[in-house]
This record gives structure tokens, C-alpha cells and sequence, in this order.
């Protein structure tokens, strides 16, 4: 295994990880920005209707174990885009 | 300089904390917070690399989840993908000038951090005092409210970071010194060493 791909490996065990704390253990509650928009009375008037609304897929809303799949195959669809965006923005000479 | 060694760090750096976006930590008042990642990405990929990957990062949010927005696009990738990211490398190359020992590294993360998230929340405030048809406060209001109640995040981001330029010094110092992608009128990343935690 090369270095750059045992970096990939470590960082992607973390992530997978973070997905499963942050689903499993850590609350979900009110994040700050949401906190003070609610505190202003400022209200959401969406223009786009997102597929996967508020990290969870419909008709699985509260399953915890669709969420952490959900955050891991969004996290490696992440990684493989930047490394796309990567490789294609790339000095050349390098 | 975007190079082929980058690449890889970048790609890694950008799921790790598209992943740690997803984990809240409850801080006080009843609310949750997470890390934003700008100061990782800007220290280690370099401020035009770390704007990219948060690009990536609030793209994918905003297309597949809804969070953040599309319409807000543009002004969350100034705050947190430029602001956000640029603050803290120009805080640790401007200390990188005078000092290298790793606790005054360790400060420069900390307070680069500390000031990247803080700065990009006043931005947020200002953008919504300014956004006059959809938000009934002055500008001074939304910002006071924004910094200080984000200025309890840019303390845990600046703690993390710290954390974990840390740990980047002690186990992986090469991924510190790899070109940045940076602005010319920069200059040079000075080269940190795993030496760097002895004193100056």
C-alpha cells in the first residue's frame, strides 16, 4: 500500500467514524445559526426541494443505521469529487 | 500550486470533514455546534486548495440535503470557504515569519482559527442585516448576535486545529511541508519540521 493510499485509509476510518458518532451518540439538536434565526423569527423559504432533506432519506426519517450509511456514501462521494476536482485543476508539471 | 502529492491530502481532508460537518457537539444554551474544517484545510492544503475543498463540502450539502442553500451558495462559500480558510494561514505564515517552536505554532492555530470562524460569522451577520427584504434587524444587531454566540465555535475549531497540527507535527511533519496552493503574493510556506518542538 502506498503512503498516499494509506492517508486515504486513515482519513476515511476517521470519517466513517464521525459519521457514526455524530448519527449514533451526539444530539441533534438546534444548531447556533438555526438558534439565532429562530431567535429573530426568521423563517426558511426554500426554492429548491433537496432529495435527502435534513441528512435523512424520506420514508426512513429517525433510522439510525440508513443515516450512518447514508453519511458514509456521501462521505466517499465526497472524496472521489475533490479528487476529481483535484486531478483536473492540477499544475500540470507536477 | 495544486500538485499531484496534494491531491490526495485534499480529496482525504475534504471527506473527513465533510463527515466531522455531520457530528454536532452540544455547547451551551441547549444548542449544537460543529467544526467548519477551513483552518485544517487552509494550514495543510493551502487557502486556494482549502477554498475548493469547502466548496466541495458546501455544494454537496446545500444539492443533497438542503443545508446551508442554494441561494445562499455564494455567501457561505465567502464565509466559510474564504474567510474561513484564508484567516488562519495568513495568522500562522505571518507567525511562521518570526517564530517555529510548536507551542507558538500550537497559538498561531488556535487564534487563526479562532479568528477565521469568528470572522466568517460577522460576514454571515452582515450579509443577513443587509438582506433588508427577509431580516427586520440593523446590521449591528444580526452581527452581535452571530459573533458571539459562533465565538464559542471558533474556540472548539481552534482548539481541534491546535490538536491537530499537534499531532501533523509529531507523526506526518511532510504533510505540512508540502507546496501550498496559495497565492504568489504570499510568498513561500516556510518549511516546518518535526524538530519544531523545541524552542526557537
Amino acid at each position: 500500500m502506498t503512503r498516499s493510499m494509506r492517508l486515504v485509509a486513515v482519513g476515511l476510518t476517521f470519517a466513517v467514524v464521525f459519521v457514526s458518532v455524530g448519527v449514533l451518540v451526539l444530539s441533534m439538536s438546534a444548531e447556533t445559526l438555526d438558534e439565532v434565526a429562530e431567535k429573530f423569527g426568521v423563517r426558511e423559504s426554500p426554492v429548491y426541494k433537496p432529495p435527502l432533506p435534513d441528512y435523512e432519506v424520506p420514508g426512513f426519517e429517525g433510522n439510525t443505521a440508513v443515516s450512518v450509511v447514508l453519511g458514509i456514501i456521501f462521505t466517499l462521494l465526497t472524496l472521489l469529487v475533490t479528487f476529481a476536482v483535484g486531478k483536473a485543476l492540477r499544475s500540470p508539471r507536477t | 500550486m495544486l500538485t499531484d502529492r496534494l491531491v490526495p491530502l485534499m480529496a482525504t481532508l475534504t471527506a473527513l470533514f465533510f463527515a466531522a460537518q455531520m457530528m454536532n457537539y452540544p455547547i451551551i444554551g441547549g444548542t449544537t455546534a460543529h467544526l467548519l474544517g477551513g483552518p485544517v484545510l487552509g494550514i495543510t492544503l493551502g487557502p486556494y486548495a482549502g477554498m475548493i475543498s469547502m466548496t466541495v463540502i458546501l455544494l454537496i450539502q446545500a444539492l443533497f440535503f438542503g443545508d446551508g442553500g442554494l441561494t445562499s451558495f455564494g455567501a457561505n462559500v465567502w464565509n466559510m470557504g474564504v474567510v474561513g480558510v484564508f484567516i488562519p494561514y495568513i495568522v500562522l505564515l505571518l507567525t511562521l515569519r518570526f517564530r517555529k517552536d510548536a507551542g507558538s505554532l500550537m497559538a498561531a492555530a488556535f487564534t487563526g482559527a479562532f479568528l477565521g470562524d469568528l470572522l466568517a460569522a460577522v460576514f454571515a451577520g452582515l450579509e443577513l442585516g443587509l438582506s433588508t427584504l427577509s431580516f427586520p434587524y440593523s446590521v449591528p444587531v444580526a452581527v452581535t448576535a452571530m459573533a458571539i454566540n459562533h465565538s464559542i465555535i471558533g474556540a472548539g475549531e481552534g482548539i481541534v486545529t491546535a490538536l491537530i497540527l499537534g499531532l501533523l507535527l509529531r507523526v506526518r511533519p511532510d504533510l505540512l511541508s508540502l507546496p501550498k496552493a496559495a497565492p504568489r503574493w504570499m510568498g513561500e510556506f516556510p518549511m516546518i519540521s518535526s524538530r519544531a518542538e523545541g524552542k526557537r
